[in-house]
This record gives structure tokens, sequence and C-alpha cells, in this order.
């Protein structure tokens, strides 16, 4: 071997090139970098977030951390505000897709009947703008339009002789705010996957069903429901993990108030960890939040490559 | 399609969506407006409908007090978009054009990774930043908003990759190119508009961000949007320097979003949706 690379100048360098220029180091040297990177910002943290969670520690003083076992996750599922904020931000999930689906279905079908006048398509990023926003910004919006005092809405509201509505003011009025700001700004969202999905159904299978006599529910449910299936699911699933890291809103508007309404998962973990410094239980929640939002990857990544291959 | 006539079944359809734009439109349109509201006019009631468009006095005020706080935005977003695509794009090639043996285990691990809540990293993220130093940064936050949004840009532009047509690679290997010149020299040159796309997502969604930046910058490096959650704090709100800032902040997502329409369903679904 000393021989070997003893023997210097050109006949050695030959190989080196070679694996050089090989596919096998060209394309590690491409992907290893993003691995090493994603496993620090992913893999790492998890371990890391597991191990805090077995312990009583402040952020303030890492070092003095002792061993408690899973006293964390059971002071956390006996918390009504965690377990508050499970509900809510699974109830929040729920409704908000359902209202996003039903009205994102009806405003993709007129934009698809109306895709021959060209004004109509132009006010289609006008619809679109709420997903867009900064959501700091969305949050921020509607504490200015729902303000009990200056707000816009119970003004115009009060004109036609409702209201006033307490919109951020009770438990009940809360919740249903926060529902309605999240249907505001994510239908345009799902108006987009559905009405991607509406354009690509050929229109002689509209024609065939129409000489056939078929009903709009017959339409709706043998042809436009199978055709849009796919993509709705992988909406669905990008919302809740989108739901799961819902923050920016309430952190703005309601801090999760009156009371625990409007606490949801994320927010609880925030408060944990960097306001009252719990690593421990902050830790604890962080991994129950990314349990569950690593139960619905795995459907999501299957879905997605399905998607992709058709 | 067959004619730009006016029929009468599109009635329905167009009151429709005139109401729904309307609802979409009215509340940011509302804020904006009060960006060139003097603060009385802001919370009147009844309110004041149209504003004196030449009262500029509030994004004066903003623009000039907060000036070094809109400049660490831009630096922090920028940095990361130029560095997740740095880190993407040859990752995006290898896994398009190399087989290997895990390759679609590969690729579905990155995806996954775009899935974790960023509060899941939160703790971790922080003391390793307090370790290194890089806690109210902004080389932090650029590396912070790299990683998070670097399986984004991964698997948007394997979507574009793939478009190019597997001869002119197979070609430009049999000339005896290096992949890395196939990467600059063919692949690069025909997804270009892919790539621009790529990275003006990239840039929305870390110019967006907003919980990160929330615990990892205290005084220097703060964003905009941090700044912008301090006016809504316990005691007065400033409703005249909130409506002129988010008139300010959303200026690139909104203009993004006339410009890039047509990118825009392929963005929102990781690629996994042609536009």
């Amino acid at each position: 071997m000393a021989n070997a690379a003893m023997r210097a100048g050109t006949p050695q360098e030959a190989p080196r090139r070679a694996f050089i220029h090989s596919d096998r180091f060209q394309m590690t040297a491409f992907i290893a970098p993003t691995c090493i990177f994603l496993a620090m910002l992913t893999i790492w943290p998890f371990i890391y977030s597991v191990y805090l969670s077995l312990h009583a520690v402040k952020l303030t003083a890492m070092k003095r951390a002792v061993f408690v076992g899973a006293n964390n996750y059971v002071n956390l599922l006996s918390d009504p505000l965690f377990l508050r904020a499970m509900l809510n931000t699974g109830m929040l999930a729920v409704t908000s897709i359902i209202c996003e689906i039903i009205i994102a279905f009806v405003v993709a079908k007129a934009f698809v009947s109306l895709s021959h006048l060209k004004f109509f398509n132009g006010l289609r990023s006008l619809f679109l703008l709420p997903m867009m926003v900064t959501p700091l910004i969305v949050g921020m919006i509607f504490s200015y339009v729902f303000n009990p005092v200056l707000g816009i809405a119970n003004y115009v509201l009060g004109g036609i002789g409702l209201g006033p509505i307490p919109w951020f003011g009770d438990s009940m009025a809360a919740m249903f705010s926060i529902l309605l700001i999240n249907v505001w700004q994510w239908t345009p969202f799902m108006m987009l996957l559905i009405m991607a999905g509406l354009l690509s159904i050929r229109s002689d299978l509209y024609e065939a069903a129409r000489v056939d006599g078929a009903k709009w529910h017959h339409v709706l449910r043998l042809l436009e429901i199978p055709s849009i299936k796919g993509i709705v699911l992988l909406g669905i699933i990008l919302r809740i993990i989108d739901t799961l890291r819902f923050f920016d809103v309430v952190y703005v508007t309601t801090r999760g108030g009156p009371g625990d309404s409007t606490m949801v998962l994320t927010l609880y973990a925030y408060q944990q960890n960097f306001q009252f410094f719990q690593a421990g239980v902050g830790s604890a929640a962080a991994v129950i939040i990314l349990v569950i939002s690593m139960v619905i990857t795995t459907f999501a990544v299957r879905l997605l490559r399905r998607i992709e291959n058709e | 399609m067959s004619s730009a006539k006016l029929r009468p079944r599109d009635i329905g359809p167009m009151v429709l969506i005139l109401v729904f734009v309307f609802i979409s439109v009215a509340p940011l349109l509302w804020l904006a407006l009060a960006a060139f509201k003097p603060t009385a006019d802001i919370i009147a009631i009844p309110p004041v409908w149209i504003p004196d468009f030449t009262y500029l006095q509030n994004f004066k005020d903003v623009l000039t007090q907060f000036w070094p706080f809109i400049v660490n935005s831009l630096i922090a977003t920028a940095g990361a978009t130029v560095l997740a695509l740095i880190l993407a794009v040859p990752t995006a090639f290898a896994l398009v054009n190399h087989r290997f043996h895990g390759r679609e285990a590969l690729a579905d691990w990155i995806l996954s990774t775009r899935m974790m809540p960023p509060i899941a990293a939160a703790v971790p993220l922080f003391v390793i930043f307090r370790g290194a130093g890089l806690l109210d940064s902004l080389p932090g936050l650029i590396i912070a908003y790299a990683g998070f949004n670097l399986p984004f840009a991964v698997w948007m532009t394997m979507s574009f990759v793939r478009r190019v047509p597997k001869e002119l690679i197979e070609a430009a290997r049999l000339e005896g190119c290096t992949w890395w010149q196939v990467l600059t020299g063919v692949v690069l040159p025909l997804s270009k508009s892919g790539l621009a796309a790529v990275a003006t997502f990239v840039f929305i969604f870390a110019w967006n961000e907003f919980m990160l930046a929330l615990f990892l910058t205290t005084r220097e490096a703060k964003t905009f949007p941090v700044v912008i959650s301090s006016f809504i704090g316990t005691g007065r709100v400033y409703w005249e320097y909130i409506a002129a800032a988010s008139v300010i902040q959303c200026l690139p997502p909104v203009l993004f979003t006339f410009f890039m329409q047509k990118h825009i369903v392929s963005g929102v679904t990781m690629g996994a949706v042609k536009d």
C-alpha cells in the first residue's frame, strides 16, 4: 500500500478522477447535504424532544434536568387546558374542512361554468387572495373588523337590525369566529384543488350524461365526486396538517381565550415552552402533536405518490 | 368555451361569484383603507368609508420607525430562498435522474419532513441556536427558514425536473458530460420558469412566517411580522401602524397571486397536481 502511494504521479490519479466522476460519488454529493440538513431539523429534534419530555426541566436552566419518567405525559393528559386544546383543534379541523369543501365545490362549479368569460377568470385571483395573505395579518384584519367598539362587522349588522355579536367576547362566539376566519382563509385553497379536479373531467362525459337524461345528483355522484376524490383527499390531509400548526391567528385575536375556549395545540405547546419555560411539559405536548402528524403524514405520502403517478 | 356570449343560465353563477369575491376581498380592503386614515377616522363610528388617499402619514411613520425590521425580513427571506434552492435543486435532480436502491423511500422521507409541525422542533432548535450563538441573528433565521422550506422546494423542483426530456440528458451523458454539467447545462436552462415558481413560493412562505421568528429573535433580528404583532399589546392598540404595516407586509404575496396564478395549483400541492 505504502509502495503504491509512493509511486506518485499520473497512474494513481486516474482512479481518483474516475471516482470523482462516478455516478455514485456525484449523486451522493447532490443528495447528502439536503439529507443531513433535514435530519438535523427533524430526527435530532425528535429524539431530543422525547428526552426532554421525560424530564422535569426549565428552558432557562437546561442543565438541571431531573428524570421523571412518563410524569409529564400523565400530567398533560389530566390537564383540562391541554384536553381542551386537543378537542378544539380536532373540532376546528373537522368543522372547517367540511364547510370549506362544501363552499369550495359550489364556487368551483360556478367558476368552471363561467370559464368562457374572461372577466370572471380574472376574478379568480381576487377570490384566492385570502390564502396568500400573511396569516398574522389575517388575525389583525379580523381583530379590526370584529372589534366590539370600532368594528365594521357589528356596525353593518346593526344597520340591518341584527347583532351586536360578541365576536371574540364570549366562549361560544370566539370559537365560531375562529372557525369563520379559518373558512374565510382556506376555502380558496380547496376551491383551487376542486377546480383542478373538475377541469380534468372530459366535456363529452357531461354531454353523454345529459343525453342519457341524468339528473344533477347523478352527475355529482357518478361523475364529479369520483373525479375529484383523490385531490380533495389530498386537500383534507394538507388542511389537517395546517390545523395542527394553527397558531398565528389565535395568537393575535384571542390568545386562546376567553378562558380556555379557543386554546389550540400549537399555542398550548408554545406557551408552555416559551412563556412558562416548562420545557418538559412543552416537549411532551410537542411529541404528542408530532405523533398525530406522523400518522396523518403516512397517509399523505402514499396519496401524493398515487396522485402523481396518475 | 365556444362563444364569449352571455347565456341566461350564467346569471346564477355570476351572482354567486360576485358575492364570494366580495367576501374574500372586503375584509382585506377594509384594513387597507384604514392605512390612509388618521387615527380619529380609523376608530370613527359611523365609519369613514372613503379615505383621503393623499394622507400617507401612517406609511411614513411605519417606514421611518420600523424600516430596519423590514430589511431583516427581506434578508432572512431572500437568504433562505437562495439557500433552500442551492440545496434543493441538485437533490431533486439526483432523485429524478439517478436510479438507486431506496430512492423512493428517500424521496418519501423528504416529503414527510414537510408535514412536521414546526412547534415539534421548536425547543431543540432554540437550544442549539442558543449554544451556537445563532439566537436573534439573521443567519439563524436563514438556516431555520431554509430548512423548513427545503422539503417543499425539493418536491416541487422534482416535478419540474421530470419534464426535461430524458433523451436530452442521455445525449449529454453520451458526450461525456459529468452530472454537474448536465444539471447546469441542460436541466437548469430548461426548467428556469419552474424554478422561478419554486423560488417565489419559498420566498412567500418564509415572508409569511411568524411563530419561529417570535421565539428565535428578540431585538436585533426581529422580523416585520413580529414587530406588527407587538402593535396589539396590552396597552393602546396602534391601529394606524397595524393598517399601514399590514399593507406593506401583504404587498409581496398579493402581487404574487396576480402574476403567478398559473403556478399556484402546483405550488400548494407540492407539485403533485400539474398546472
